[in-house]
């Protein structure tokens, strides 16, 4: 019956593909992001036929605290821009950059939670596209109060800030694209993007860096 | 990082729609092999755009949208990208997260979808065991002739998707209703074959259904049991949305699309589940009381005394009312008047009075007025539900004009042309004296039914008091002799035996295994979506070509295949297809007269010398809305509304109103409503958005479990608190207080984890309703007899007690956000 699952696609699937679930009993699913190649992470299909540049770094220590940051990703070929400083973020007021080429906006903004993929002391920095992954449209509204991105203005969709991206309810197929961030001091960087960027078959292919 | 290979210049392209919802989104399938990539230019790939492309461009596929696959033997890359060309239903492109997915529905040996049925099985020893096509399609037929001869056809049931593409359905239903002659045959979601919304068609009007363009037209909307945005998504948004009729939303709960409504000055009447009769009796009420009846029409299209009592179909002389008759009936009825009502439905009476205003327009301009429903009115209560609906529609004439229709919203496409009438006079089950559709269910419970084909879906948590259900099929098939031996003859006699014992043989066509499987006997491997080619109406009679883009995996075969090659092994004729195509053509005739009606598309392809499916192709992923006609020309004309000649389902062509029986349903309540004093609560159930009903492709997605790990409850704050329950506990919510399919009290339970939202009020909660292992319908009552007139499950009217079973760590990876955090107005 072709190819075996994985141990990890099993994982993932669960009780579901034949057994019956004993009530109670959570279906285990894997936990990081679908594509950070990362061990734990690999939930989705492998991506055949292309071609994977990420690499997996343990970064420097957080500022202040002395904590460690958790790993961020370096991506080959993505510029690594200055985007913010800690000192100047305050909770649920969203700053705007361009990332990684120009004209593509994102939204940092730190939740007051910590979220996936978070940074800074108290790893509730992160950093999305704001183009919706259905269509393209620019995602205008930030919700403080359920730190979410949408709905949507065109088709509605609203996506999870503190779950790498997730779609909550609506028609996009994918988690937004989630900007790799890291500390410098008090200074945030952007290093790479997680996922496709609207438009694109290539983050960084059709532009100009930003630098 | 990531990337998305871009389809050369001469990548292959085939036409196929979303195989999900009733919408059907249309879709390009992009293919060829890998490392012949095309390139950003436009003249280097298959788009002719430039890439990287800009927003609403229509041409960017996610990483959703690409897989690779198998294709002519060697490793091909196949992108399913929505087709940005679209004038009608997927307007530009647009999509929604379902089947904005379907590469990932694409069997790759690599990934999610390799564990595909892809050689017959046959349960031996409790294992299943692979046996070639051969000796399954013998076993099959052969314990078929034995069921038919020692026990007689209706000991022979089939139980299989109604909805599916024209020629699996056929084929099936001219095997079994046909060629075999039984009554035994029941579609996927009901436990009798026959018409889901018997009141709404003896009023006199086709429920299935209106052009989308009509949400567009109509001035006011009325959407009852249904989240569009969640279940007809991209109907919502291109189409029900987008043409800014005022919203009348009615759902016991405060979905997007009742928060969109609220938000965009439409309304939200929050019933108590189960009292829709009393909420559309009253609003009738209200709207005769101030004459805001659609006074011309009404005189003009209603049927009078004499016109009804000629009518030959029963009920309609058992429950049809001339406009008279109905107007006395309302007023005389103490429940419909406006503060009974409230205190009924829970909707303030100034609601209700204020809906029956914008729905009829009051003193001023008569709007134009939909009337749009699904499974949340006619799975509650059917016939008197679906009678309401009609009522209001005829006093609103919202009917066969632009604008103006009283509808389903749609719960599958539509290929359910069968290939042989339902044998009704063989059927055990009546009603006043008349035969109705068997309850296949109760039968099978009665242990009636020796062989079952179970054809393409995952029915034990599928039917009512599932749990009950699920006790019993297991004892069936364990009741005398288990197979021992892969030896033909060996499993035949031991099969033969068991039904000898008075124990049951299942048979089971699927393209997965699932819950379901566990009990059958031989499984077959099904071909799928893109993998043969079929045809398909959508919800607005959209008929169109799916074409077949790759073989199936392994010795998968379409279910069409695998009834004729039994029904030729059986002895009977007229099932010797060659391919798809010809049974597309066989249907045709049978289409005739009905909404489905494409037998001029087949008369038009013999005439050009084309195969019928040739000719759909030729118009593309618009297609042909049905019924179809020719012109004087010898051109296909198409039919974009129903009853747009104003003749409605009656010998007299005129419509009438159907007298509701409150107090049954009142009745009906209290036997299967929760009781309180227990600490029941309303289970409702339902479909969500980003798994919609397709758990057999959707387990096997990334995106969707991670969205939802499992099943999920969502209970308001209220009734969390009182129970000390937060979001991302356990909870068992069970019930000892079922009624089984013999109307006997029996238990039932799921699991799933707390999502607290005020999205549900108190007393209410709602749960997915088929999710793997968490069969929602395990709580719901299955004593049809309880509707006798068609017999049909309360579906939506599950209840339960809950319980916090402990905590989970889902928290971290599972969003517990509202789901209903619509847009604010303009």
């Amino acid at each position: 019956m072709g190819v075996p699952l994985s141990r990890r696609e099993f994982l993932f699937l669960g009780g579901a593909a034949g057994a019956t679930a004993a009530a109670g009993v959570v279906v285990p699913i894997a936990i990081s992001s679908r594509n950070d190649g990362s061990e734990g992470g690999g939930a989705a299909p492998p991506t055949t036929g292309t071609t994977t540049t990420t690499s997996t770094t343990t970064t420097t220590e957080a500022p202040g605290g002395g904590e460690t940051a958790p790993p961020v990703e370096t991506a080959q070929g993505y510029p690594r821009v200055m985007v913010a400083s800690m000192g100047s973020l305050e909770v649920d007021t969203p700053v705007m950059f361009e990332y990684p080429l120009k004209g593509q906006g994102n939204l940092l903004v730190k939740l007051g939670r910590p979220a996936r993929g978070g940074v800074g002391p108290d790893g509730d920095v992160v950093a999305y596209s704001n183009q919706c992954t259905h269509m393209g449209c620019v995602l205008t509204d930030y919700d403080g109060q359920h730190k979410v991105l949408g709905p949507c203005p065109c088709h509605f969709t609203t996506f999870d800030l503190t779950l790498d991206g997730e779609v909550t309810l609506g028609h996009a197929t994918e988690k937004l694209p989630r900007v790799i961030l890291e500390m410098d001091g008090d200074d945030i960087f952007a290093v790479g993007v997680d996922r496709l960027i609207y438009g694109h078959d290539d983050n960084l292919a059709g532009g100009e860096p930003v630098a | 990082m990531s990337n998305v290979p871009i389809p050369p210049v001469d990548a292959k392209v085939n036409i196929t729609c979303c195989e999900y919802c009733p919408v059907a989104c249309a879709y390009k399938v992009y293919s060829w092999p890998v490392g012949r990539d095309g390139g950003r230019d436009a003249a280097d790939n298959a788009y002719g755009r430039d890439i990287p492309v800009g927003a609403l461009s229509g041409f960017w596929p996610s990483e959703e949208m690409h897989t690779v696959t198998e294709i002519d033997g060697s490793p091909h890359n196949v992108i399913v990208l929505p087709d940005a060309d679209m004038e009608v239903v997927n307007i530009g492109g647009t999509h929604s997260i379902r089947g904005g997915a379907l590469a990932k529905k694409i069997y790759n040996p690599e990934g999610l979808t390799a564990d595909r049925l892809q050689r017959p099985l046959l349960r031996v020893r409790g294992e299943l065991v692979p046996i070639p096509w051969d000796m399954a399609l013998d076993l099959i037929a052969n314990l078929s002739r034995y069921t038919i001869d020692t026990f007689g056809e209706l000991a022979w049931g089939m139980k299989i998707y109604s909805y599916q593409y024209y020629e699996n359905v056929f084929a099936g239903s001219k095997l079994a209703r046909g060629a075999i002659g039984t009554p035994n045959y029941s579609p996927h979601h009901a436990p009798a074959a026959g018409d889901d919304v018997p009141g709404l068609s003896d009023v006199g009007i086709d429920a299935f259904g209106s052009a989308f363009e009509d949400d567009k037209e109509a001035d006011v909307i009325l959407i009852a049991g249904s989240d569009p945005y969640e279940t007809k998504s991209v109907r919502f948004t291109t189409w029900t949305a987008a043409g800014g009729a005022q919203l009348i939303y009615i759902d016991p709960r405060r979905t997007f699309t009742a928060q969109y409504a609220l938000n965009h000055g439409g309304m939200h009447l929050q019933l108590t589940p189960g009292t829709d009769v009393v909420l559309f009796s009253a609003l009738a009420r209200e709207i005769l009381a101030n004459g805001w009846e659609d006074t011309e029409f009404v005189d003009s299209y209603v049927a009078s005394r004499e016109e009804l009592d000629q009518e030959s179909k029963y009920r309609k002389q058992l429950f049809g009312q001339t406009a008279q008759e109905f107007r006395d009936f309302i007023m005389a009825e103490p429940d419909f008047a406006l503060d009974r009502a409230q205190e009924i439905t829970g909707v303030p009476a100034d609601d209700i009075k204020k809906a029956a205003e914008i729905l009829s327009g009051g003193d001023g301009p008569q709007p134009k007025t939909m009337l749009l429903f699904e499974k949340g009115l006619y799975w509650s209560h059917n016939y008197e539900n679906t009678a309401v609906i009609g009522n209001l529609g005829v006093l609103l004439g919202a009917t066969g004009r632009p604008g103006r229709a009283t509808s389903r919203m749609g719960g599958h496409q539509r290929g359910g042309q069968s290939g042989a009438g339902y044998p009704l006079e063989k059927s055990p089950h009546s009603f006043e004296g008349h035969p109705i559709e068997m309850d296949t269910e109760e039968w099978l419970v009665q242990g009636n039914t020796r062989m079952r084909w179970i054809v393409g879906t995952n029915w034990l948590g599928a039917m009512g008091a599932s749990h009950a259900l699920i006790a019993k099929v297991a004892e069936l098939v364990r009741r005398g002799p288990q197979v021992t031996s892969t030896d033909p003859a060996t499993a035949e006699a031991q099969l033969r035996a068991r039904m000898d014992a008075g124990g049951m043989v299942i048979v089971q066509s699927d393209i997965y295994l699932n819950d379901s499987t566990e009990y059958a006997d031989i499984i077959l491997p099904a071909a799928t979506w893109g993998e043969e080619t079929f045809a398909r109406n959508n919800a607005e009679r959209r008929l169109r070509i799916y074409e077949k883009f790759m073989d199936p995996p392994g010795e998968a075969k379409p279910d069409w295949w695998a009834f004729a090659q039994v029904a030729q092994r059986m002895g009977f004729e007229g099932f010797d297809w060659k391919e798809s195509n010809d049974i597309f053509e066989a249907a045709g005739p049978r289409s005739e007269g009905g909404r489905r009606n494409f037998l001029a598309l087949v008369e038009k392809a013999r005439e050009d010398g084309v195969k019928a499916h040739d000719l759909l192709r030729s118009y593309g992923n618009k297609g042909l809305q049905t019924p179809l006609g020719r012109d004087d020309g010898g051109e296909l004309t198409e039919t974009v509304r129903l009853h747009e000649n104003l003749k409605f389902k009656s010998d007299s062509g005129k419509l009438n109103f159907i007298r509701p029986d409150w107090a049954t349903v009142k009745a009906r309540n209290a036997a299967i409503g929760p009781d309180t004093s227990k600490g029941e609560v309303w289970v409702l159930n339902g479909r969500v958005n980003a798994v919609w009903n397709n758990m057999f492709d959707h387990v096997r997605r990334a995106i969707s479990r991670e969205r939802w790990p499992v099943n999920f409850i969502e209970v308001n704050p209220e009734d969390a608190g009182a129970r000390g329950i937060e979001s991302g506990d356990m909870l068992s919510i069970e019930s000892d207080n079922v009624l089984d399919q013999l109307g006997n009290r029996t238990t039932g339970a799921v699991s799933a984890v707390a999502y607290i939202s005020d999205s549900v009020p108190p007393g209410v909660t709602f749960v997915y309703f088929n999710f793997p292992g968490s069969p929602a319908n395990s709580l719901t009552s299955a004593d049809s007899t309880l509707q006798p007139i068609a017999r049909r499950y309360n579906f939506k009217l599950g209840k339960g007690r809950l319980t916090r079973t402990g905590s989970t760590e889902l928290g971290r990876i599972m969003s517990f956000v509202p789901r209903n955090l619509a847009p604010q107005g303009g």
